[in-house]
């Protein structure tokens, strides 16, 4: 008798299950800490291994940028003082055995992407990791357009 | 009035709903999906003086930036698709054989990262970078 009287009420209860599936889906997938040059275009490398979650903490990334800027962490740096950042790593964990990885832009040129190189070698770490894109998802088309179409291998 | 006392006590939804929502259309706005992203591993030795004179067998030697703008191997001019199919093959005798990819300062880091790529696609995975 009394329901009669009140408005009537749409069921909340199913469609607040389900935006809180989506919240947390969404709160959980979110990655706010990801400082990297949007600028830099990749190569496209198909058949290398995808980079898994690194949850390495160790994980050192540089970037060039296609006029051969090198950067960590979006702040540029002379060779000299990544040759400092790189020596001081090393020494706080006892090893050169931290993986690095390097993102190049495609148009960098050899010779940026060599004082990369060479302050590692200088630092004592031999092995090195370029990164490239295995699928486009985010950037589709972006770097084959440039290209003039079809596969980047010319 | 008497019908409110008569009521069980509710928890207001409304604010909580309009929080959660302001909250969704946040993250569905913000969200990008990522490119997945491979990692091509090379090993850069530094120059070794006693180790210069040695002849190491089975070397596959990969020039990157021949003329600018092309790729020779052990020497011979290739495009691309010759040097695949060129690696394809050595990669069936032997797939540890050390390859040098040497690049000139001019050449792009785009070509270097094709070679790797190639490298990778025939198994071949003792790679090395030189630069020029």
């Amino acid at each position: 008798m009394r329901k009669k009287l009140d408005d009537p009420e749409v069921n909340m209860t199913p469609m607040i299950d389900v935006v809180f599936q989506l919240m947390i889906f969404f709160i959980v997938t979110i990655k706010l800490n990801e400082q990297v040059n949007e600028d830099i275009i990749l190569e496209d490398a198909v058949h290398g291994p995808v980079i898994q979650d690194v949850q390495d903490p160790r994980l050192f990334i540089v970037e060039v940028d296609r006029r051969g800027a090198i950067s960590i962490h979006g702040k540029t740096h002379g060779a000299s003082q990544l040759r400092n950042i790189l020596a001081t790593r090393r020494k706080r964990y006892g090893s050169a055995e931290f993986p690095v990885l390097i993102r190049a832009d495609y148009r960098a040129k050899h010779q940026d992407v060599r004082k990369v190189l060479d302050v590692c070698t200088d630092v004592g770490i031999w092995r090195l990791d370029f990164v490239a894109v295995k699928e486009h998802k985010a950037t589709a088309g972006r770097h084959r357009g440039d290209k003039g179409g079809g596969m980047v291998r010319r | 009035m008497s019908r409110r006392l008569e009521e069980k006590p509710r928890i207001m939804m409304t604010p909580m709903i309009d929080v959660v929502f302001q909250l969704l259309i946040f993250f569905i706005v913000t969200i990008k999906q990522e490119d997945i992203f491979s990692h091509l591993d090379i090993s850069r030795p530094a120059p070794d003086p006693n180790q210069r004179e040695e002849q190491i067998e089975n070397l596959i030697e990969i020039l990157v930036g021949h003329l600018q703008t092309g790729f020779s191997m052990n020497g011979r001019i290739m495009t691309s698709d010759q040097l695949e199919a060129r690696l394809r093959e050595l990669a069936s005798y032997d797939k540890k054989a050390p390859v040098v990819i040497k690049c000139t300062g001019q050449s792009l880091h785009g070509k270097l990262v094709t070679v790797l790529d190639i490298c990778w696609e025939v198994e071949l995975r003792n790679l090395s970078v030189f630069s020029m």
